[in-house]
C-alpha cells in the first residue's frame, strides 16, 4: 500500500487492523451510512439491483479465494450454487422450512461437493483441473433437473420466505439489507482469510507449489481446504438466492452463470477481496447501465428491434476490452486512484517508504 | 490516457443515477418482458414485433379511448434473473404485464406480480397452470398451446386417425422439465385410452445427431409418434425418422417455423396441431397482418399469428377498462373479456372469472398434400371445452 | 448394429472436425478457445449469407465461406487475442468467451434468430443413403465423414512435412526458442486460429446443410470441447479414436440405456478420464507438470 511519508504503524493492534487511518474509518462509516438510507432515496428496481450486487459478491469473494489466493482454477462454480438452491428446495419439499437448517445443509452439502472435486485436484493442475470441476457442474445439473422433474415443478420449484424468529423475510428492501449485510461479513470473512495462515498458504501455493511444499507448507491439506471453504460459502449464497427470489430452477444454473463469476473476479482483479466486489458490482451492473445509456439516446423507431442484439454484443465487448486493456482490472484502478490522491503532489513513493 | 479511462467510467456512472424519463401520464402503460435475444428468442421474439406493429397502428388511429397505449420493452434473454429485475421495473408504472418468454422466467414473474398486484398476460409463452380454471385472479393466458389440453386433443386425434385400433404410440419430449412433465402424463393417459405405448424418449436438448432417438422409436414398432416440445427437437426425430425409412404417421405441436418446414419437407406423414391458423389459408385477418407488419418487422409475416391474437385480447381488454385504467380494474375487465379472433384461432376467446385461459379452444390439424401439392388441413376445427 | 457404427462415425466426425480447433489453438499458444462453437454456428451462418447474396451455387459458396470463416479466425488473432499476449492464459480464456458472445449478438443483430436452411438456398438436397448392413445416412452424414478424414489428412501432412507447419509445431512446443531461431510466432499462432475457424466453419457448414442452422448451436461446442479433452488436449492424433469413444458411448448410451444421459455422457468420460490418465488418451504427459 502506498502511504504518504511520515506515517507509522506504533502498537500492534493497528497492524492487525483491517481499518487503520482515521480517513479510512470516516470513509468506511460514510459508506455504511449511505447504504443504510439507500432505500429511502432510490427506487424498487435499483434495490434489488443492489441486493443482486449483494448476493453476486458473496459468491465472487467465495470464488476468488479458490481461484485468486489458491490459483486454483475452477469452472464448476454455478453447479455449487445449484446445489446450495436445491438443497433449499430439497429440505422444503420434505417440510423443513428454517433458514438455519436450509442455510446449515446447503453448507453441509457444498463442502461435500468441495470435497469430491477438491480430491482429484491433488493430482490435476490448471486446466485439467477446470475440467474436472466442470464435468462435476455438469452432474449437479443432471441431478437437479431430474429432481425438478421428480417434484413435477415444470417451471420451476416455489419456496416460501423464510421465517428468521418473528420475523418473514419478504420485499425488496428487507431482503436488500439483509444481503447486504451478509456481503459485508462475507467480505470480512475473505479480508481475514487472506490475511490469515491459511491465506499465506493458498498464496504461497499459487505462486510456486514446489517452493511452498518445501517450506513445510501441507499442500494437499491447503488446496483441499481452499476448495471445500469456497464451495461452502458458493452453496449457501445458492440457498440465499433461493430465499430471495422464491424459486428455484435448473435453468437458471447454466454455464453462462459460471462465465460471469469468473469474469467478476478476473475484471474486478484477480487476488483481490475488494476486487471482487467491484467485480461483481460491474459485471451485474453492466446490461443495466447499457439499457439506461441506450435509453437516453433515443433512437427512432426501425431501430429498435436491433438494440437488444446490440445491448447484448456491447456487453461482450466492454468485457473484452476491459480484460484487454484493463488487466489489473478494477483493483487496478482504484488503487491508482488512491494513489494518486495519497501521493499529491508527489507521483511516485518515496524511495525508502514503510510500505 | 488513464485520465480518459476514468473519466469514461464515471460518466458511465453518473448515467445510471439519471433516472429513466416516462413520458406522460396520459397513456395506458403497459410492460413486456420478452425474450428478444438469447437462446430461446427464435419462439417469442416475433411476438415482440407483434406487439409493435399493432400497437402501431392503434396508436396512429388515435388509441384507445383517446389514449395512448405506450409498451415498455425488456428483454429478459429467458433468464429468470432478468426477468425478475425486468418484472420490478416494469411494475412501478405499468398496469399490466406481458410475458413472452420460456417457461424458467415464470415463476420470478409471477412472484413479482403476485407482490406488486399487478394483471400478468402470458402472449407467447405456454400457459401456466394458474390460467386454468379455477384461476389466479391476475393471471391470464392467450397462447395457444395450453400443455393438458393439447395432449388432450393429440391423443383424440390420433385415436381417430388409428380408427380404433390399439395404435403403437412412441411419445418424444426434450428435456426440459415443462415437456417431460406433461408428456409423461401423455403417456399415463394414452394407456388409459388404449393405446400401446413404448415408454417416453427423452432428448437432450443439445443433441448433434437425432438418429439414435429415432431408431429406438423405429425399432420399438412405433406407428405414430407424438412430439410436444420446442421445434428444433420435434421436427429433428422426425427427419431422422424419415430418414431411416419409417412408414408411420409423426404428429407434432406447430410452432412458428410449420409453414416454412411442411413446405420444405413435402412429407404427407408429418402432421402439425396448433391454434393458429396458417397465413396458406389467405383468410382476410392474414392479409391484413400482412399488409400491416410489411417493413415493419424483421421476421416473416407468418410469425406473428401468436402475439397479434395476444394484442388484440390486450386491445379488447383495455377498450373494456375505460379511463382511468387502474390495476384492479383491467384486472376485472380482462375476467370478463371476450375477443372475436377473425378466424386466427378457430374461435373467440372468452375468459371468465374462473377461467383465465378460454372457455373453449379450437384445434386444427394440417400436413402437405402430395396430391394437391399443397399445405391442407385435415377436417376442420375441433372444440375443445374447458372445465 | 450397423446403424449404430454409422451413427457414431458420423456424431464422431462432427466432435472431431470441432475439437481439431481446440487442439489446433491450444497446441499453438496454450489457450482454450471456449468460442470454438460459435466457429460452427459463424460457418453456418456465413455459408447462408454467401447462398442468400452471392449465388453461384454450392461449388462457390462452400469454399468461399470457408475462407471467409479462415479470414475471420486470422482477424480475431490480431485484433483480440495478440495483446492479450503477456496476461494471464485464465485472462485470454475469458476473453475468447466474451468472443463467442460476441459473435452470437452479431448473428442475431444481421440474421435475427429464425431457423434457416442454407442447403435449401443452395438448391442442395439431402437424399437418404443406404449402407451395406442395413444402415440408412444421409447424404450430408457422409459429406461429414469424408470432410473430417480430408482436414485430418491435411493437417497432419501440413504439420508433418510443410516448413510451416513444422514451425507451427516449434513454437508450439518452445515459443522462446523458436523465436529465437527467427520464427514469428504470432504469424503461426494466427494461422493456428485461422485453421480452428475453417475447421470449426466446415462442422457447421456441413451442420447447417444436414440439420438446420439456428444461433444457439454453438451448444455443440462444449461437447467437441469433452472430446478434445479426451484425446489429449496437445494432441491432434488423440481427436480421432477420442472422438470415437465418446461419439459411441452417447449413442450407445441412447438405444440400450437411459437416452437422458446421453447429454451427460461426454462429461463422465471426461470424469473418468481425468481419475484414471489426466492428460488424455495421447497428450504428452508433460503438460500436467508444466501448467
Amino acid at each position: 500500500m502506498a502511504l504518504g511519508g511520515g506515517y507509522f504503524k506504533t502498537t500492534y493492534a493497528s497492524d492487525l487492523a483491517l481499518v487503520d487511518t482515521r480517513l479510512r474509518r470516516v470513509a468506511l462509516a460514510a459508506l455504511v451510512a449511505a447504504l443504510l438510507v439507500l432505500p429511502r432515496l432510490t427506487s424498487s428496481f435499483v434495490l434489488d439491483l443492489a441486493a443482486q450486487v449483494a448476493l453476486a459478491a458473496i459468491g465472487a469473494l467465495a470464488l476468488n479465494v479458490l481461484t485468486g489466493l489458491a490459483g486454483q482454477i475452477s469452472l464448476g462454480h454455478a453447479g455449487f450454487i445449484c446445489a446450495g438452491a436445491f438443497t433449499t428446495a430439497a429440505l422444503v419439499e420434505y417440510g423443513v422450512r428454517s433458514p438455519w437448517a436450509a442455510l446449515a445443509g446447503a453448507a453441509a452439502v457444498g463442502a461435500a461437493l468441495g470435497l469430491m472435486v477438491g480430491i482429484p485436484s491433488l493430482r490435476l493442475r490448471g486446466l485439467y483441473l477446470a475440467l474436472g470441476t466442470l464435468a462435476m457442474h455438469h452432474v449437479v445439473l443432471y441431478v437437479a433437473s431430474e429432481l425438478q422433474s421428480r417434484w413435477g415443478a415444470n417451471t420451476g420449484y416455489s419456496i416460501p420466505p423464510p421465517r428468521v424468529g418473528a420475523l418473514t423475510l419478504r420485499g425488496t428492501v428487507t431482503w436488500y439489507y439483509v444481503l447486504t449485510g451478509l456481503a459485508a461479513l462475507t467480505l470480512c470473512f475473505a479480508a481475514n482469510l487472506q490475511r490469515s495462515r491459511a491465506g499465506r498458504a493458498w498464496m504461497a501455493i499459487r505462486d510456486r507449489e514446489i517452493a511452498a511444499a518445501s517450506v513445510g507448507i501441507d499442500v494437499a491439506r491447503y488446496k483441499v481446504l481452499a476448495f471445500v471453504c469456497s464451495s461452502m460459502v458458493t452453496s449457501v449464497a445458492g440457498a440465499l438466492f433461493a430465499f430471495q427470489r422464491g424459486f428455484v430452477s435448473v435453468e437458471a444454473f447454466g454455464f453462462l452463470v459460471t462465465v460471469e463469476y469468473i469474469a467478476m473476479i478476473i475484471i474486478g482483479g484477480l487476488g483481490s477481496a475488494l476486487g471482487a466486489v467491484l467485480g461483481a458490482a460491474f459485471v451485474t451492473l453492466l446490461p443495466y447501465v447499457i439499457d439506461a445509456l441506450v435509453a437516453g439516446l433515443k433512437l427512432q423507431a426501425g431501430a429498435e428491434y436491433y438494440l437488444f442484439p446490440a445491448k447484448f454484443g456491447a456487453f461482450g465487448l466492454l468485457m473484452a476490452l476491459f480484460l484487454v486493456f484493463e488487466p489489473q482490472g478494477l483493483v487496478g484502478i482504484w488503487r491508482r486512484v488512491r494513489n494518486w490522491f495519497l501521493l499529491w503532489p508527489f507521483r511516485y513513493r518515496p524511495l525508502r517508504s514503510t510500505s | 490516457m488513464r485520465r480518459i479511462r476514468l473519466g469514461t467510467l464515471a460518466v458511465v456512472l453518473v448515467t445510471l443515477a439519471v433516472p429513466l424519463s416516462s413520458s406522460g401520464q396520459d397513456a395506458y402503460r403497459i410492460g413486456m418482458s420478452a425474450a428478444i435475444t438469447g437462446r430461446a428468442a427464435t419462439g417469442y421474439a416475433p411476438t415482440y414485433e407483434a406487439y409493435k406493429a399493432y400497437f402501431k397502428r392503434i396508436n396512429d388511429a388515435g388509441g384507445i379511448n383517446g389514449r395512448k397505449v405506450e409498451i415498455d420493452y425488456e428483454d429478459d434473454r429467458g433468464e429468470p434473473q432478468r426477468a425478475a429485475a425486468a418484472a420490478k421495473k416494469l411494475a412501478e408504472s405499468s398496469v399490466l404485464i406481458v410475458n413472452a418468454s420460456i417457461s424458467a422466467t415464470y415463476k420470478p414473474l409471477m412472484t413479482e406480480t403476485e407482490a406488486a398486484k399487478v394483471p400478468l398476460l402470458f402472449g407467447g409463452g405456454v400457459c401456466p397452470r394458474e390460467a386454468f380454471p379455477p384461476a389466479n385472479p391476475l393471471i391470464f393466458c392467450s397462447t395457444s398451446f395450453g400443455s393438458k389440453w393439447d395432449i388432450i386433443y393429440a391423443l383424440d386425434f390420433m385415436k381417430a386417425q388409428a380408427g380404433g385400433r390399439k395404435a403403437r404410440l412412441g411419445l418424444v419430449a426434450q428435456d426440459i422439465p415443462l415437456a417431460r412433465i406433461e408428456l409423461e402424463n401423455a403417456e399415463k393417459l394414452s394407456k388409459e385410452m388404449g393405446f400401446d405405448t413404448i415408454p417416453l424418449v427423452i432428448v437432450p436438448s443439445a443433441a448433434a445427431d437425432y438418429t439414435p432417438f429415432a431408431q429406438k422409436l423405429k425399432d420399438d414398432g412405433a406407428e405414430w409418434v407424438f412430439a410436444w416440445s420446442p421445434w428444433p427437437v420435434e421436427i429433428g426425430v422426425f427427419e431422422a425418422l424419415n430418414r431411416l425409412g419409417w412408414k408411420g404417421s409423426y404428429l407434432l405441436y406447430g410452432h412458428q417455423p410449420t409453414q416454412d418446414e411442411l413446405a420444405r419437407l413435402k412429407t404427407p406423414n408429418l402432421y402439425a396441431f396448433g391454434g393458429n391458423s396458417l397465413f396458406t389459408e389467405n383468410l382476410p385477418v392474414h392479409q391484413e397482418i400482412t399488409s400491416v407488419v410489411k417493413g415493419q418487422t424483421q421476421h416473416p409475416a407468418h410469425y406473428m399469428a401468436e402475439g397479434w391474437v395476444s394484442a388484440m385480447v390486450l386491445e379488447a381488454a383495455l377498450r373494456k377498462c375505460g379511463w382511468p385504467c387502474t390495476r384492479e380494474k383491467l384486472a376485472q375487465a380482462m375476467a370478463g373479456v371476450s375477443v372475436d379472433t377473425k378466424g386466427l384461432r378457430g374461435g373467440p376467446i372468452e375468459w371468465t372469472a374462473d377461467n383465465h385461459y378460454r372457455k373453449s379452444t379450437w384445434y386444427k390439424v394440417y400436413h402437405w398434400d402430395a396430391g394437391r401439392n399443397a399445405i391442407a388441413a385435415v377436417g376442420g376445427w375441433t372444440k375443445l371445452d374447458i372445465k | 448394429m450397423a446403424q449404430v457404427l454409422a451413427t457414431t462415425l458420423v456424431v464422431a466426425s462432427l466432435y472431431a472436425l470441432l475439437a481439431a480447433g481446440y487442439v489446433l489453438v491450444y497446441r499453438a499458444s496454450r489457450v482454450l478457445n471456449l468460442a470454438q462453437g460459435d466457429m460452427l454456428t459463424l460457418g453456418g451462418y456465413l455459408l447462408f449469407a454467401v447462398a442468400a447474396n452471392v449465388g453461384g451455387g454450392p461449388v462457390l459458396a462452400i469454399p468461399v465461406a470457408a475462407a471467409l470463416a479462415a479470414l475471420t479466425g486470422f482477424l480475431i488473432y490480431l485484433v483480440l487475442m495478440r495483446p492479450m499476449a503477456g496476461h494471464p492464459v485464465f485472462a485470454a480464456v475469458l476473453v475468447t468467451v466474451t468472443l463467442g458472445i460476441l459473435l452470437r449478438a452479431a448473428i442475431v443483430l444481421v440474421f435475427t434468430d429464425q431457423i434457416r436452411h442454407p442447403a435449401q438456398l443452395l438448391g442442395l438436397g439431402n437424399p437418404p443413403r443406404r449402407l451395406p448392413g442395413g444402415a440408412v445416412v444421409s447424404t450430408f452424414d457422409v459429406l461429414t465423414v469424408l470432410t473430417a478424414a480430408a482436414l485430418f489428412a491435411g493437417l497432419f501432412l501440413f504439420l508433418r512435412l510443410s516448413p510451416l507447419g513444422i514451425q507451427m509445431r516449434a513454437a508450439g512446443e518452445r515459443a522462446l526458442l523458436a523465436s529465437q531461431r527467427g520464427i514469428d510466432f504470432h504469424r503461426l499462432f494466427a494461422l493456428a486460429w485461422a485453421l480452428a475457424a475453417l475447421s470449426g466453419a466446415l462442422a457447421g457448414i456441413l451442420y447447417s446443410s444436414n440439420v438446420r442452422l439456428e444461433p444457439s448451436l454453438d451448444v455443440l461446442g462444449l461437447k467437441a470441447f469433452a472430446v478434445a479433452l479426451v484425446g489429449g488436449l496437445d494432441s491432434l492424433g488423440g481427436v480421432i479414436p477420442a472422438a470415437i469413444l465418446v461419439a459411441l458411448i452417447e449413442v450407445l448410451t441412447v438405444r440400450y440405456g437411459n437416452p437422458l444421459l446421453s447429454d451427460v455422457s461426454p462429461f463422465l468420460c471426461l470424469l473418468a478420464m481425468l481419475l484414471v490418465r489426466p492428460w488424455g488418451l495421447f497428450g504428452t504427459r508433460e503438460e500436467l507438470e508444466r501448467v
